[in-house]
C-alpha cells in the first residue's frame, strides 16, 4: 500500500507559488480596464488579445493557466469550442467564461465540459478574484507511486480488483464457467460486462473455440438480423456477397450478445428460436444450419422493466437468464479505483512509450471524488488521456480531462499555495481512505496497512 | 412502474433511424428531416455504453417535444424561403410586363442563389436555367456570365463534369468578349477545378494561372486569394511543397487584406496539409487550429467541419487514433447541428477507415450510415465513390475479399462515369491488391 511520503520535486510542477498567467480573449475595453488591476492584486500576469485566431497563436506560444473570454450569441457552442481548443494545451489552461445571461442549462453544460467557472456579466470583482484564486497554480502535488496490481488479462481490459463486490463476481464466474449454461450479465455501462463474458468463455468448456462478440445497440436495426444469421448474396439491396453471421462464426465457441435490450421484438423471436432449436437460417437462404454455441448476453438496462413495458420477450429472458451475474458500479468498489487507475496507467504508458511511475496525491483525490457515470470505461479513458499528455513520470492534476478537473476547486486544500508537509499529505491520504470506507476505521486501517489503534490516534492527531 | 417513467423511457428509446423510417421521402418534408437530424442528441447513457464508440446519427435519440418546440421556427424559415422565391418570380413578371428584361433576369438569379445557399442544387439549377434563357435577350452580357459560372459550379458539385466544362467555356468566351476580368477568373477557376478532378494537373495549373492574371487585373482580391490557394493545391499534388507554401503565403496576403475569415481558414487548412506532408507536425497542428479559429470567427461551420476532418486525417496519418476520433466526433457534431450532410458522409467514411486501421470489424456501421445518408440527401457522386472505395478497403483489411471487391467495383463504376481519373487509378490499384 503506498503511503504519502515527502517526494522530490515533480518535474513540470511549480514548487513556489508563482504568478498565474491569464489570457483575456475578445474582452471589450471596459472589461479589460476593470480586470487589469484585479489581476495585478493577485500578482497574475495578464495579456489581452482581440480575437480567436490571435488567441490560438498565443496559446501555442507558451504556458497559460487561465483563459478569460466572453461567450457570444451561441454560448453553448462557444463553450464547446473552447473546451476543444484548450484540450491538450501546455499546462492545460482553465476557462473562465463570462456570459450575459447565464441560464441553468448553460451552467450545466459548463459543468459537463469542465469549464473552470461561468460568471455573469457585468463581472463582479470578488467573483472573478475568487475564481482566479481557485485555479490553484502553485498548489503542491506529491507523487504517490503506482499500486501493484494482480490481474487477469482479457484483451483490452482486465479483471482487476480486490473489493468484496468483485470477489463475489469472481466466485460466481468460477461456478458458472465450467458449464455451458447461458449467462445474462447485468450492470451499468462501463462496469466490464464483456470482460466477464470473456472470463467465462476462457474458463469454460468451449475455451478452445472462438469468442465472438456483437453489440446489438451499435448495429443499424435493418442490418442486425443479417449480422446475427448471415445472408446470401442478393438477399437485399446491400447484400453484395454472401455473409456468414455471428452465430455461425461462433461455432463451438461463445457468442456474446451485448446490449441485448436494444433488439426489436421480431428479432428477439428469431433469437429465441435459434436458442431453442439450435439452428438458424441465413437471410435469403432456405436451409437450416445447426449451431453449437454458448450464448452469453448482457444488458445495461434492467430487462425485467423492459418486459413490463412490452419491449422484451419474457420467454427469451428466461432462456437467457439461466445464471445472472450482476456487476457493481465503480463507486461500489472502494479501493479498486486506485488499483484500476494504476493498471491502466501502466497499460497506456507501455502503449504510448511513456514511463509513468505514479499519480500525484491531488490527482488521486480528484479521481476519488469524481462521479464515474461511465464506471471503469470512463476511468480508463481518463487515464489514457492523462498518460498521453503527461510529460513526466507522475500524472498531475493538469493532465486530467477537464470533466474531472472541474471538481478541483471544490476539494479542500486547493487554495494552499505551498508544498505540503509529510504530515499534511498523510492527513489528506487518511481522509481520502476514510471517505472510501464510509468512515469505517477497520477497513481504512486495512487499506492503509496500519493497525486500527494507530489509525485512531492519527485521526485524533489530525483532527479528522 | 409509474406512468411518467414509462413515458420518459419511451421517448429516450426513439432513435433517428426509426424516426426517419416514419418520414415519407417527400421533397416537401426535407426541412423537417433536417430539423429531425439537427435536434437529435446522443443519449446521456450512450457515451459510456459499449456501443458508444459506434454511435452514428441513426442511433441518436429523437425527442418529439423538442421537435414540436422548434418546428414553428422552421416553418417560418420555409415561409420566408418560399416568399423570397415567389416574390422573385413576381418581380421578374412585373419587370417583363414593362419590357425591362434586366431586372427580370436579376430576380431569377436571386431565386437561384436562395436555393443554392441551403444546398438545394437541383432546384437552383432550374432557376438558373430559366434565367439563362432570358438573359440571352439582354444587351449586357454580364448577367449571362454570372449565370453560366453558377451553372458550371453546380454541375461540378453534382459530378456532371462535362456539362460543367461546357458552362465554364461559354462563361469564359463571353467574359473575354466583354472584358469582364472577374468573369474570366471565375471561369478559369472552374475549368481548373474540373481539370484537377480529372487528374489533369498540368491543365489545372494553366487554368489557375490564367484565372489569377485576370483576377489581379480586376483587383478581385477574394478570387486572387482563391486562385493562389488552388495553385498551391496543384504544387502540393505534384510534390513541390516549397512552391505550395509560397502560393499559400500569397493567398493569405490577399484574403487577409479583405478580412475574409472564411478564406483565411481555408488557406490555413491547406497550409496545415502541406506542413503535415513535410513532417512538421507542430506547425501543421497550429495551422489547423488557427484555421479553426478563423472559421469560427467567420461563422463558417462548413469550413470548420472540413478542417476538423483534415485534422483527424492528420492524426490518423501519425497513428494518433484517439485524437483522430475526438476530432471526427467534433466534426460529426458540427455537421449534425448545421445539417451538413455531405460532410457527415465524409466524417462517417473516415470513422470507418479509422476502425479499419484498428482492425475493428464493427466499424462497418459507419460505412452503412454514410451509405444511408447518401441515399436520403442530394446526390454527390464523388463523395459516394470515395465512400465505396473506403468501404472496399475496410472489408479487404478485415479479410472479406468478396465484399471488398464488390464495393471497389461500385466505386470504379462511379469514378468511371465521372471521369475522375486520379480516383479511378487509385481504385484499380486497390482492386489489383486483392486480385480483382
Amino acid at each position: 500500500m503506498p503511503t504519502a511520503a515527502k517526494a522530490p520535486p515533480i518535474p513540470g510542477l511549480s514548487e513556489s507559488p508563482s504568478a498565474i498567467r491569464v489570457l483575456g480573449v475578445g474582452l471589450d475595453g471596459a472589461l479589460m480596464h476593470a480586470i487589469r488591476p484585479w489581476a495585478a492584486e493577485l500578482q497574475a500576469q495578464i495579456e489581452f488579445v482581440t480575437d480567436l485566431p490571435q488567441a490560438v497563436r498565443r496559446l501555442a506560444a507558451g504556458r497559460w493557466d487561465v483563459v478569460l473570454t466572453v461567450l457570444g450569441e451561441h454560448p453553448d457552442e462557444d463553450l464547446h469550442w473552447w473546451a476543444n481548443a484548450l484540450r491538450g494545451r501546455t499546462g492545460a489552461p482553465r476557462l473562465i467564461a463570462f456570459a450575459h445571461r447565464p441560464s441553468m442549462g448553460l451552467a450545466l453544460r459548463a459543468e459537463q465540459l469542465g469549464t473552470h467557472d461561468l460568471l455573469a456579466l457585468p463581472v463582479r470583482r470578488e467573483e472573478l478574484m475568487r475564481s482566479l484564486r481557485r485555479v490553484g497554480r502553485g498548489t503542491s502535488e506529491i507523487a504517490v507511486p503506482l499500486e501493484s496490481t494482480a490481474n487477469e488479462d482479457l484483451g483490452r481490459y482486465a479483471l482487476v480488483g480486490q473489493s468484496p463486490a468483485m470477489l463475489d463476481v469472481y466466485k460466481l464466474i468460477a461456478r458458472v464457467a465450467p458449464s455451458t449454461a447461458t449467462v445474462l450479465i447485468q450492470g451499468e455501462s462501463g462496469t466490464g460486462k464483456e470482460v466477464v463474458a470473456r472470463a467465462i468463455h476462457a474458463n469454460g468448456p468451449k475455451a478452445s473455440g472462438p469468442f465472438v462478440a456483437l453489440n446489438c445497440a451499435a448495429i443499424p436495426e435493418n442490418l442486425l438480423e443479417s449480422e446475427l444469421f448471415g445472408h446470401e448474396k442478393g438477399a437485399f439491396s446491400g447484400a453484395v456477397a454472401r455473409k456468414i453471421g455471428r452465430f455461425e462464426l461462433a461455432k463451438d465457441g461463445t457468442l456474446f450478445l451485448d446490449e441485448i435490450a436494444d433488439m426489436t421484438l421480431p428479432l428477439q423471436a428469431k433469437i429465441l428460436r435459434a436458442v431453442q432449436e439450435r439452428e438458424i437460417e441465413r437471410v435469403g437462404g432456405g436451409d437450416p444450419i445447426p449451431i453449437d454455441v454458448r450464448l452469453i448476453a448482457a444488458s445495461n438496462r434492467e430487462l425485467r422493466d423492459a418486459i413490463q413495458q412490452g419491449r422484451f420477450r419474457e420467454d427469451l429472458y428466461y432462456r437467457l437468464a439461466v445464471v445472472i451475474v450482476r456487476l457493481p458500479r465503480l463507486s461500489e468498489r472502494g479501493a479498486d479505483l486506485a488499483l484500476l487507475a494504476a493498471y491502466f496507467a501502466r497499460q497506456f504508458a507501455s502503449q504510448y512509450g511513456k514511463h509513468i511511475t505514479g499519480f500525484s496525491d491531488r490527482t488521486l483525490e480528484l479521481l476519488t471524488a469524481h462521479r464515474w457515470v461511465g464506471n471503469v470505461r470512463e476511468l480508463r479513458n481518463a487515464i489514457e488521456q492523462a498518460v498521453i499528455v503527461a510529460d513526466g513520470g507522475t500524472i498531475l492534476v493538469e493532465h486530467l480531462p477537464d470533466e474531472i478537473r472541474g471538481h478541483e476547486g471544490s476539494l479542500a486544500g486547493t487554495l494552499s499555495g505551498e508544498l505540503a508537509t509529510l504530515a499534511e499529505a498523510e492527513a489528506r491520504h487518511i481522509a481520502r481512505v476514510l471517505a472510501h470506507t464510509g468512515g469505517q476505521i477497520g477497513a481504512a486501517a486495512t487499506i492503509l496497512g496500519i493497525h486500527r489503534n494507530t489509525l485512531t490516534r492519527k485521526i485524533r492527531e489530525y483532527g479528522l | 412502474m409509474t406512468a411518467p417513467k414509462s413515458s420518459r423511457e419511451g421517448m429516450a428509446s426513439l432513435r433517428v433511424e426509426r424516426a426517419l423510417r416514419l418520414l415519407p421521402d417527400l421533397e416537401a418534408l426535407t426541412p423537417l428531416r433536417a430539423l429531425l437530424v439537427a435536434t437529435s442528441r446522443a443519449d446521456a447513457g450512450a457515451q459510456w455504453a459499449s456501443s458508444g464508440p459506434y454511435l452514428t446519427l441513426g442511433k441518436r435519440a429523437v425527442e418529439p417535444a423538442q421537435l414540436r418546440r422548434q418546428v414553428d421556427g422552421v416553418l417560418e424559415q420555409i415561409t420566408e424561403h418560399l416568399s423570397a422565391l415567389y416574390h422573385a418570380y413576381i418581380d421578374a413578371l412585373e419587370a417583363l410586363s414593362v419590357g425591362d428584361t434586366a431586372p427580370a433576369v436579376a430576380a431569377l438569379l436571386r431565386a437561384g442563389r436562395s436555393e443554392e445557399g441551403p444546398g438545394r442544387w437541383s432546384q437552383a439549377r432550374v432557376w438558373y436555367e430559366v434565367a439563362l434563357k432570358l438573359a440571352d435577350e439582354l444587351q449586357d452580357r454580364r448577367p449571362e456570365i454570372e449565370i453560366l459560372g453558377a451553372l458550371g459550379r453546380l454541375a461540378r458539385t453534382q459530378g456532371h463534369f462535362q456539362q460543367g466544362a461546357r458552362y465554364f467555356q461559354r462563361c469564359l468566351a463571353l467574359a473575354e468578349a466583354e472584358f469582364d476580368q472577374s468573369g474570366v477568373a471565375e471561369a478559369c477557376a472552374g475549368l481548373g477545378s474540373l481539370a484537377a478532378a480529372q487528374g489533369q494537373w498540368g491543365g489545372a495549373r494553366s487554368w489557375y494561372k490564367r484565372g489569377l492574371t485576370a483576377a489581379q487585373a480586376a483587383r478581385d482580391l477574394k478570387r486572387t486569394g482563391h486562385l493562389y490557394h488552388r495553385l498551391a493545391s496543384v504544387d502540393h499534388h505534384e510534390g513541390d511543397d516549397v512552391a505550395a507554401l509560397e502560393h499559400l503565403q500569397e493567398a493569405r496576403r490577399s484574403v487577409e487584406s479583405i478580412q475574409d475569415a472564411e478564406g483565411l481558414a481555408r488557406v490555413l487548412a491547406a497550409q496545415g496539409d502541406v506542413e503535415s506532408e513535410q513532417g512538421h507536425a507542430d506547425s501543421a497542428a497550429l495551422s489547423y487550429r488557427e484555421g479553426l479559429a478563423w472559421a469560427r470567427r467567420g461563422s463558417a461551420p462548413a469550413v470548420e467541419c472540413a478542417i476538423l476532418i483534415r485534422l483527424a486525417e492528420f492524426h490518423m496519418k501519425g497513428d494518433r487514433f484517439h485524437e483522430a476520433e475526438e476530432e471526427l466526433r467534433r466534426a460529426e457534431q458540427t455537421a449534425i447541428a448545421h445539417s451538413l450532410s455531405r460532410r457527415l458522409v465524409q466524417v462517417y467514411t473516415l470513422m470507418g477507415r479509422l476502425r479499419g486501421r484498428q482492425k475493428d470489424e464493427t466499424g462497418f456501421v459507419f460505412f452503412e450510415q454514410a451509405i444511408e445518408l447518401c441515399r436520403v440527401t442530394e446526390r454527390a457522386p464523388s463523395a459516394e465513390g470515395r465512400l465505396y472505395r473506403e468501404y472496399g478497403n475496410f472489408r479487404s483489411i478485415l479479410g472479406s475479399p468478396d465484399e471488398a471487391r464488390a464495393y471497389l467495383e461500385k466505386a470504379r463504376a462511379i469514378f468511371e462515369s465521372l471521369g475522375e481519373t486520379g480516383e479511378l487509378e487509385g481504385v484499380e490499384a486497390d482492386l489489383e491488391k486483392i486480385g480483382g
